[in-house]
């Protein structure tokens, strides 16, 4: 054969080994360095911690508008969703309770100053809970929050963040309406002092108005020490709900809702536990658990609360005859 | 000779190819990094969270367990490290003093220096 009736497949073997030698030259001369990385892309068990001590910080300082921009890192597709979920996987795999709390509280907080954005509003402690609405995914993080003697957070947009901006005072009540982007840079500077400045917020568009918003109503938390005692026990005959659930609400001696409090459900071969307030839309310190029709369980708040045994699905019976399963609710309350 | 011409140009388009793909087409997307990954700002923002939950939990070890995750350097180093960024940047006055006693602290949990994880 001579050269000419090869054809051209010497140029195909140059495209192949050309593209050979780039891929070797990528993997092997000078691989990927993972460098200056972003909370975003951490792996999934590290984004657990990351969230986490977002908890644990917002517990510490109670600034709800830092751990949410700190969340916002995680490019979450739905914050309190991740949050409560997380509280809910670290109670169930027997991990720190007090990370769980954290995660807990953290995800009511951010759900009711969601709430307060919107129309807000709970359920009166004590009523029989409607279930929730499905719920509607949110693409976007608006929000309305008030100011008040908090440190506002700035930040800046560009890859070396935490350029120094101008003080915001924070000793007057503002209202303001915050436009988050998924994806918010880092916060790293904050000040107190000095004239509001709403123009030096770079990471948000931001507001001012003179009308005051109130604050979300701040969740009550347990008092130390003080255990819960059964309030009320009470059947729930309601169609409603579309499974037979323990409903359980928990309250402080004032008779407010208490959000973060551990829930521990046992019946014959198990054991579960759970937190309230993880459903605000319910009210912020409910909780439940679904039961089993045929189970006999034994439900206590954690910690030494007192026990509530022989709970079992009960039955209903409609208008019609129908029989269907019904639920449990228990309120509990701090002496 | 011609043909060496050829080959050596198809061998750059297909170089070419592979890179215009693996750069602007389907670049690299990090997943699955680890925290000492991080880029400075963000690992300083770790490190004052890290200082803010052990202000009120007063737990060193398990500050220093969180802080591990950002490398074996000294913890301590990793705090010094967040200090000097936070300085640059104008953190405020209370911010650098919870990383400053979360430093002094780690100092003296670890003298040496040598201790990074615990």
């Amino acid at each position: 054969m001579n050269r000419e009736a090869r054809g051209p497949w010497y140029l195909l073997t140059g495209l192949l080994l050309g593209a050979v030698l780039g891929v070797a030259y990528a993997w092997m001369v000078q691989p990927v360095e993972y460098i200056n990385t972003s909370p975003a892309s951490l792996r999934s068990d590290f984004k657990d911690r990351y969230r986490a001590l977002i908890a644990s910080a917002y517990m510490a300082n109670s600034d709800l508008v830092r751990a949410r921009a700190r969340l916002e890192l995680l490019q979450d597709a739905d914050v309190y969703q991740a949050l409560a979920e997380q509280a809910q996987r670290t109670l169930a795999e027997g991990r720190s309770p007090e990370e769980a709390r954290a995660l807990g509280l953290l995800a009511v907080a951010i759900r009711q100053s969601s709430s307060a954005a919107g129309s807000g509003g709970v359920p009166t402690s004590g009523e029989t809970p409607s279930p929730p609405p499905p719920a509607t995914p949110q693409s976007t993080t608006n929000f309305t929050a008030t100011l008040q003697s908090i440190p506002v957070i700035t930040t800046t947009q560009a890859a070396p963040l935490g350029t120094p901006t101008a003080p915001v005072t924070t000793t007057q009540v503002l209202s303001v309406t915050l436009a988050i982007s998924p994806t918010l840079p880092l916060p790293t500077a904050r000040s107190a002092t000095a004239t509001p400045s709403p123009s030096s917020i770079r990471f948000a568009t931001l507001t001012p108005t003179r009308t005051p918003t109130p604050l979300p109503t701040r969740t009550s938390t347990p008092t130390p020490g003080a255990p819960f005692v059964l309030d009320s026990l009470r059947q729930v005959c309601d169609r409603q709900w579309t499974e037979p659930l323990l409903q359980v609400e928990t309250l402080d001696a004032a008779r407010q809702p208490v959000s973060g409090v551990e829930v521990l459900v046992q019946w014959p071969g198990g054991q579960d536990r759970f937190l309230t307030g993880l459903k605000p839309e319910i009210g912020p310190g409910y909780g439940d658990f679904t039961m089993t029709p045929g189970v006999t369980y034994l439900l206590q708040i954690a910690g030494g609360g007192q026990p509530v045994p022989d709970l079992t699905t009960p039955e209903c019976e409609d208008a019609t005859g129908t029989r269907y399963w019904g639920s449990w609710r228990l309120i509990f309350a701090q002496p | 000779m011609k043909r060496w011409f050829w080959f050596l140009l198809a061998l750059l388009a297909g170089a070419s190819a592979g890179l215009f793909y693996g750069w602007r087409l389907d670049p690299v997307k990090y997943v699955d990094t680890t925290p000492d990954t991080l880029r400075i700002d963000y690992q300083s923002d770790y490190v004052l969270m890290t200082a803010e939950a052990y202000q009120g939990e007063g737990d060193l070890e398990l500050a220093a367990r969180r802080l591990a995750l950002l490398g074996n350097r000294p913890l301590a180093d990793i705090v010094r490290q967040a200090i000097l960024f936070g300085e640059s940047r104008g953190y405020t006055d209370s911010d650098l003093e919870r990383m400053r006693r979360l430093e002094a602290d780690l100092q003296a949990q670890f003298p040496t220096g040598a201790g990074s994880a615990p």
